[in-house]
């Protein structure tokens, strides 16, 4: 294949993604209150947002609801991917297994849907919980539970299995194995975990609004319904903010990634030629 | 079953303990360290992997457990070291039985194939982690860890991590992890296997002064006939979940008790025959091919058919017949198989089977004298050959 | 508290822990619902509790079951419309995906070694940032007056604005631009572990680079065809917020019904009959999904 027009389809690929997100952030510092409009660079949008208090204490709840759904999501994800990968047979594998893997495609709104006739059905039986931050917690925890359960999946496949064995062959009873060699290892995995689940719970829409109670707003549900009723500059304050900071976040764990990979092979070649001499 | 010789002619060899020469038979200490009885490990309801097998290692000896892929000797190794659970058959070490203990409680340790040292520990906490879970005291460990370091010459890399070292140096942490415990018995999986050819000649004899030197018992499992054989001081053969014959290297290589035992280990020309004569001090085998005579007497009889066994370096070739009726057949040389050190030759005889004769390159110049198409007689004396009756 | 600890540990082997708890939790908040989805979509919306569906008549159990949310359904030729129209979508999504999605995949592969990282995360970077902002942020590029129709009027293009909102266009732009790092990133996954030797083997064996494209590339990739294309295509059939934001009212989906029935009709038996049927839609391309993700168990195993 031509590597010109290799180069080219991708160049237009990232043109189509970033495009939104340049233009978003570009009128974020426009004057006008006609988003679309250039009139003058301003930051009085930046400004209404340090004032919107709504806004900022939706973002406040969001990333409350966030970090607990991670640590939940990476909590029982590991716990699935253990059970999936380390015993090959049990009654009710297959069952398992389609259920942890069906939150990741099945729609939105059939999740929400479902989570909350179940948690109403809860709550007549029960008595709790009431909806607000806990549902919310819950439906996210669920959908994170699938996803983390996918990167830990994959990185115990990838683990040497002997290491366990080596492990218990020194002593080790099985749950040392885990805290002190699968643990350490599986670490990358469980922070890739952690932060692509906290993503997810920080940016849903569909599943908030079903499972949310009175007085409970995601930062995503208040952007929606501005959003459904027309432009507002004040939601491109708060997007660039966000892109920002992911930016930052994502660029920098990028380099230091790759610095590490550097290190490691330089370390490997170095064993190599010293043991050669 | 090997037709037994009658006069004196098992392993005569001296017993030495020269660590060099770890071939010759060892002098062996009466106690008994492992004793493994009617052990039967079945997979799935119908595959077995390990069928009924009983054997005894004694303090002090190396075992191998010799075998192609599938023959049930890393089953076996597994269940030593506590990752297998036999389906039948008790396992006792030192008197005691521990089949039912689990892998973490045994005084068994295991130098893994892969090595499977920890990635995220350094080598001195490598070697370390199985003294941790013992609860010894820290300078204890700190004394046991340095100790095991000088022994595989590894002071100087105590800080690196695994993927900091070459292989040779990885496999020596691997078994200086694995010794480190003092453990009863000492499982090597393969411990060859990963190492070029020039590397793994030199490994073998450190591996085997290191063990020597700590004196622990050890039962090794391999494919490679030479390390079996280098290594060893007492090798069972392995088939299909059963083993085949148990001896020290040369009896199990002098002195197969059967057709399958000749044709792994080494190789074997195997000449089909029915006795003719019967005494006492000798025996005559009439082959297709030739005669044989058998200078020492067999537990067979007349009349009884049997496989004679000629290991080709017992084979000698010369382009002239010689005078005797008995121990030489004749054909055309149809390959030559150089080595460097021997050259094969392989001669079809006349009567259309072909067998292979090793000569020394004892000279620079090859001069056998034998080339392709050249007609050949391979000789033999008469106590080269082991009569076999299956 | 560490008695209770030992108790555990002595007396419930790990592995009934391990599988317990994730089993549990899923059967809560993923099974369970399902089934209550499907009750509840056999009742009134007045009695919608478990126990008002079972009366006792002469000591037998009769299950009362109401269809009536399922005959509206059917009768009301709209709801088979709106059926058929976001499964349409899904496809088109799905199409364009893998069709932009693939190339760029493939071309993403064959990059030198040291770029491939820093154009995973390019690509990644988008997905990081709120999906919802980036929707949003389609609009405001959209829109009449928006900055698209600016820009082109503004360079004496087009002399009026182009009518790009709240149509199917626009509808499909926030489906594709949503969707396609689904797409892209199982294809990148297969294609980055294609291992070039059988490319070499063809063409040792005489195979034009185009033929080898077709016959071994594609073929070998199927398994990342597969997973984006599901990834895609199961989730977008019911889509509600893209639609919601960027569709109009000749886009039908069904996503946007389920949600209407339930906040706006408050009709919750309604709302679950129509989850029922969309379950119903995309179960099969579910159990191949499935199927995808348990071989990759086995396969790595």
């Amino acid at each position: 294949m031509n590597k010109a027009f290799g180069r080219a389809w991708m160049v237009m690929v990232y043109i189509f993604l970033y495009m939104p997100i340049v233009t978003l952030v570009i009128y974020s510092f426009n004057a006008s209150p006609l988003v679309t409009v250039w009139t003058e660079a301003s930051l009085r949008w930046y400004v209404a947002l340090a004032k919107d208090s709504d806004l900022i204490a939706a973002v406040w709840l969001s990333l409350k609801i966030a970090f607990f759904s991670a640590l939940m999501s990476v909590f029982f994800g590991t716990f699935t991917a253990f059970a999936l990968t380390r015993y090959k047979r049990f009654p009710g594998r297959t069952l398992l297994s389609s259920m942890s893997s069906t939150p990741l495609v099945m729609p939105d709104v059939i999740v929400g849907l479902s989570l909350l006739l179940m948690l109403v059905s809860l709550q007549h039986w029960l008595g709790f919980p009431e909806r607000g931050l806990f549902t919310i917690l819950l439906g996210h925890a669920l959908l994170g539970t699938a996803y983390a359960a996918v990167v830990v999946t994959s990185r115990l496949q990838e683990m040497d299995g002997r290491l366990d064995e080596a492990a218990m062959d020194l002593g080790c009873r099985p749950f040392q194995v885990f805290r002190l060699v699968t643990l350490p290892l599986l670490l990358p995995a469980l922070v890739s975990a952690f932060l692509l689940t906290f993503t997810l719970s920080f940016d849903d829409v569909v599943l908030s609004s079903f499972l949310s109670g009175p007085g409970y707003s995601t930062m995503p549900m208040v952007i929606f319904s501005r959003a459904r009723l027309g432009l507002n500059p004040t939601i491109n304050a708060v997007a660039t903010v966000t892109i920002a900071v992911v930016s930052i976040a994502v660029i920098a764990s990028s380099i230091y990634q790759s610095r590490a990979e550097r290190q490691r092979k330089r370390e490997v070649a170095q064993a190599y030629s010293d043991a050669n001499q | 079953m090997a037709i037994t010789a009658t006069a004196d002619a098992a392993s005569t060899s001296p017993a030495t303990t020269s660590s060099a020469n770890t071939s010759a038979v060892r002098k062996k200490t009466p106690q008994e360290l492992l004793r493994v009885e009617g052990i039967t490990k079945v997979y799935d309801g119908s595959v077995k992997a390990v069928d009924n097998i009983s054997l005894t290692v004694a303090t002090g000896e190396i075992f191998a457990l010799l075998g192609g892929s599938g023959c049930g000797k890393s089953t076996l190794l597994r269940m030593l070291a506590g990752f297998e659970k036999p389906t039948n058959g008790k396992i006792f070490l030192a008197g005691k039985d521990i089949t039912d203990i689990p892998a973490y409680k045994r005084p068994i340790n295991m130098m893994f194939q892969s090595y499977a040292l920890f990635p995220h520990l350094t080598v001195w906490e490598n070697i370390a982690f199985g003294l941790r879970r013992d609860d010894m005291a820290k300078p204890d460990i700190a004394e046991r860890v340095e100790s095991m370091l000088g022994l595989v010459q590894l002071t100087k890399f105590a800080q690196r991590k695994p993927h900091q070292l070459s292989g040779g140096q990885q496999q020596r942490v691997a078994l200086a992890r694995s010794l480190a415990k003092r453990p009863k018995l000492l499982l090597l999986d393969e411990p060859l296997g990963a190492l070029d050819k020039k590397l793994r000649e030199k490994t073998q004899l450190e591996l085997v002064n290191i063990i020597e030197e700590v004196g622990v018992t050890c039962v090794l499992v391999t494919h490679d006939q030479e390390e079996a054989m280098t290594m060893a001081s007492r090798i069972a053969v392995m088939s299909e979940g059963s083993f085949m014959q148990v001896g020290s290297p040369d009896e199990v290589y002098e002195m197969p008790n059967s057709r399958q035992v000749a044709d792994f280990i080494g190789n074997v020309n195997i000449f089909d025959g029915v006795i003719e004569e019967d005494e006492s001090d000798h025996v005559t085998i009439r082959c297709e091919e030739c005669l044989h005579y058998v200078g020492h007497g067999i537990s067979g009889n007349t009349g009884m058919s049997v496989g004679v066994a000629l290991r080709p370096e017992k084979i000698m070739l010369s382009k002239e017949q010689p005078t005797n009726g008995y121990n030489w057949c004749a054909g055309e040389v149809i390959e030559i198989v150089y080595f460097g050190a021997h050259t094969t030759y392989h001669l079809k005889l006349d009567s259309g089977k072909v067998i292979k004769a090793q000569e020394l390159n004892n000279t620079r110049d090859l001069s056998c004298g034998l080339t392709w198409g050249d007609r050949a007689y391979a000789h033999w004396n008469d106590m080269a050959m082991v009569v076999l009756t299956h | 508290m560490t008695n209770i600890f030992n108790y555990l540990r002595n007396h419930i082997p790990g592995r009934q822990i391990v599988i317990g708890v994730p089993y549990l939790w899923f059967l809560l908040l993923a099974a369970i619902p399902l089934l209550i989805v499907l009750k509840i979509s056999l009742s009134e919306m007045e009695s919608t509790s478990v126990s008002s569906m079972i009366s006792w008549t002469q000591g037998w159990p009769t299950i009362k079951l109401n269809f009536a949310s399922y005959i509206f359904l059917s009768t009301d030729p709209l709801y088979f419309e709106t059926y058929l129209s976001s499964i349409k979508y899904a496809l088109v999504t799905t199409i364009i995906c893998l069709a932009i999605g693939y190339p760029f995949a493939y071309f993403m592969a064959r990059s030198p070694k040291h770029l491939q990282p820093m154009l995973l995360m390019l690509i990644m970077l988008p997905f990081w940032t709120s999906f919802l902002l980036r929707i949003y942020a389609w609009k405001t590029l959209m829109v009449n007056n928006g900055v698209i129709n600016n820009v082109l009027i503004s360079l004496g293009i087009i002399n009026d604005p182009i009518a790009m909102m709240n149509t199917p266009f626009s509808l499909l732009v926030g489906m594709v631009y949503s969707y396609l790092p689904f797409m892209i990133l199982p294809l990148y996954a297969n294609l980055s572990k294609l291992d070039v030797r059988y490319l070499e083997a063809a063409a040792d064996l005489g195979t034009s680079p185009f033929r080898t494209f077709w016959l071994v590339t594609i073929p070998l990739s199927k398994a990342g065809i597969i997973a984006g294309s599901m990834l895609v295509f199961i989730p977008a059939v019911g889509e509600y917020v893209i639609p919601e934001l960027l569709g109009g009212p000749d886009t039908l989906m069904i996503g946007r019904v389920l949600w209407d029935e339930f906040f706006s009709n408050n009709d919750w038996p309604m709302a679950s009959a129509v989850a029922v049927v969309m379950i119903l839609l995309i179960l099969l391309p579910m159990a191949i999904f499935n199927k995808y993700q348990s071989d990759q168990l086995e396969a790595k195993s």
